[in-house]
């Protein structure tokens, strides 16, 4: 009996920290670099888009070029990543305004990239960890994914 | 019988039809955007820790109203400071900033504006002097889905004309049914009413304290939920009842309720020019205290019902209005400011903005009748009827150019008062607005 009151609160314990990795790691890590090109294979053009800036006029912006870039190569020839860390990562928050424009450049194949480094600082300062969009995958350093897309091929552009 | 069935269609038909038109002629202003969200709100995560903005209105108006007697009324000059029947002003000149303090946390806003024009809320008239205002000052907390918070001194839930982005509206001046029922004034003990005066130097304001700015200082509850293509949006509000003035100077709160239901023909739209179908209500109560003798207290209610339309190139709005206790007498007779008589009034209008053009023409007609019912004494029922034709020309999304001529036919039934309202004739003015 003494022991289970013991077991308890440790028990609790557990599956608090449990279930706050599980809110870190709701969204899944991006597959490298190699093999989300195989993902589109038709594609002749290749696009690296960084957001690394708070402002809002840049989310806009960003998803603006995402869509030209959709619109003017099809979204067969054209392999776009967006790549978000540091004050641009509040692009892939949850409950972000342009939640819906990102589903539907998510739904045309656009793939959307969040730095973890940025998710631990902005942990520290939230004193949680900051939910994000479905549509978003876990990279370790967006810096380090730019710079491997970069190798593989892809212009780096950072409207 | 198919003869019976079809009169009795054509009776269901015309019973809609007629319906229908009342809805319009009884309700509508302004464009069809979700003031209370727009305002109380920031777009969640895409918000800037601080967003400078304001805008800019410098003007000139004419009035052509005519003497009587060699003396002048309140209407037939140009305000604030009522001295002169053609006059250069900036009517309003408001800087301020908004935006979500802490960025990574879009739970909380705050929403900051100063007025530095030369109008009814900065120039304190005959007793007063100029002196710039804070207008707006509130933060909204939205931790509970369906009931966003917001405090401080903001625009409080309301009629149409009042609620909206002041630099979004189309014409120059208000109705008459705004102007004398809703913004209200505040009176402190000493100000009355000031007789017919010869110009120049009239200078017939007669307030030292700020208009209400369709502003108060309390606490609401709000939020929008969309089913389907509709936007409802609710609000409930307590407020001191002070406008601007940062006091409550009796023990009793205002209440402000407001319903809007809108069909969005584009839910991806947002801002100010949304297009769609907006049907609202609204309704307050309160006490004011009075001016001259603190121990007595009058109630203050108002009410109304509006629809607005705007699908470009039309903008169509309607809105009625109707109000008993603390009814603004104006100045064409001397007399106590305010009474406890009933008022009621409305406005109907619309725009075309010309396709590919920059302009847009307005018309609107309004009218107001003041102490419904009383047909002697010296507070008697008067009627004001304007029709306003103007021209907006759009240099670019944020800054027009604005004409409106405004033809006014005042009266009442005692002959003291009619004999200055039926002299009130033509206004013109010009205005641009500049908003950054």
């Amino acid at each position: 009996m003494i022991q289970l009151s013991r077991i308890t609160p440790i028990a609790l314990l557990l599956a608090a920290s449990l279930a706050t990795t599980g809110l870190a790691q709701a969204n899944e890590k991006a597959e490298p670099v190699a093999k989300v090109m195989q993902d589109k294979p038709f594609a002749q053009t290749r696009v690296a888009l960084q957001i690394s800036d708070g402002s809002p006029d840049k989310q806009t912006l960003i998803l603006n070029v995402a869509n030209n870039l959709l619109k003017f190569y099809g979204p067969d020839k054209v392999d776009i990543e967006v790549v978000a860390f540091g004050p641009g990562l509040r692009l892939l928050f949850k409950g972000n305004a342009n939640s819906q424009r990102i589903a539907d450049l998510a739904a045309q194949g656009v793939r959307f990239s969040a730095c973890e480094n940025t998710i631990k600082a902005m942990t520290k300062k939230l004193d949680h960890v900051p939910e994000l969009n479905p549509n978003a995958r876990i990279v370790p350093a967006g810096i380090v994914r730019m710079v491997e897309l970069n190798k593989a091929g892809y212009f780096v552009a950072r409207p | 019988m198919q003869l019976h069935n079809t009169s009795k269609k054509f009776q269901r038909y015309l019973a809609l039809t007629a319906l229908c038109a009342g809805m319009a002629a009884a309700m509508p202003s302004a464009h069809a955007a979700n003031w209370l969200m727009l305002q109380g709100t920031e777009p969640a995560d895409n918000a800037p820790r601080a967003k400078v903005w304001g805008f800019i209105q410098p003007m000139y108006s004419k009035d052509f109203s005519d003497a009587f007697a060699g003396k002048y009324v309140p209407p037939k000059l140009i305000g604030p400071s009522l001295d002169s029947q053609s006059s250069f002003n900036i009517l309003r000149a408001r800087i301020g900033v908004r935006g979500t303090g802490f960025p990574l946390d879009s739970h909380i806003n705050y929403f900051l504006l100063t007025e530095f024009g030369n109008n009814a809320i900065t120039n304190g008239g005959k007793y007063g002097s100029y002196k710039p205002y804070l207008t707006d000052a509130s933060i909204t907390l939205n931790y509970i889905k369906g009931a966003r918070v917001r405090l401080g001194l903001f625009k409080y839930p309301g009629a149409e004309e009042g609620l909206q982005g002041i630099a979004a509206f189309p014409y120059i001046g208000y109705t008459s049914v705004t102007n004398q029922m809703l913004l209200e004034r505040f009176p402190t003990n000493g100000e009355t009413n000031i007789a017919p005066q010869t110009v120049p130097n009239a200078d017939m304001n007669a307030f030292s304290a700020p208009v209400g700015a369709f502003r108060d200082v309390g606490a609401q509850v709000f939020d929008a939920f969309d089913v389907g293509n509709w936007e409802h949006t609710y609000a409930v509000m307590l407020g001191n009842g002070h406008g601007v003035q940062m006091s409550d100077n009796n023990s009793s709160k205002d209440l402000y309720l407001y319903w809007s239901s809108a069909y969005l023909f584009d839910k991806s739209a947002k801002g100010p020019f949304r297009p769609s179908l907006k049907m609202f209500t609204w309704y307050q109560k309160g006490k004011r205290t009075d001016a001259y003798d603190n121990t007595k207290e009058q109630d203050r209610k108002r009410y109304g019902v509006g629809v607005s339309y705007l699908k470009k190139p039309f903008r169509v709005s309607a809105e009625y209005m109707w109000g008993q206790g603390m009814i603004f007498q104006g100045q064409q007779n001397p007399q106590r400011m305010f009474n406890n008589n009933k008022a009621a009034g409305g406005y109907i209008e619309g725009g075309y903005f010309i396709p590919n053009t920059k302009f847009e023409l307005d018309l609107r007609y309004d009218t107001y009748k003041r102490n419904k019912g009383i047909m002697k004494g010296p507070t008697p029922e008067a009627k004001f009827n304007t029709w306003t034709a103007g021209v907006n020309y759009h240099f670019n999304k944020k800054t027009r150019f604005t004409l409106d001529y405004s033809i006014r036919k005042y009266s009442s039934v005692f002959t003291p008062v009619n004999n200055q309202l039926k002299d009130v004739k033509g206004l013109l003015a010009l205005q641009v607005t500049a908003v950054f």
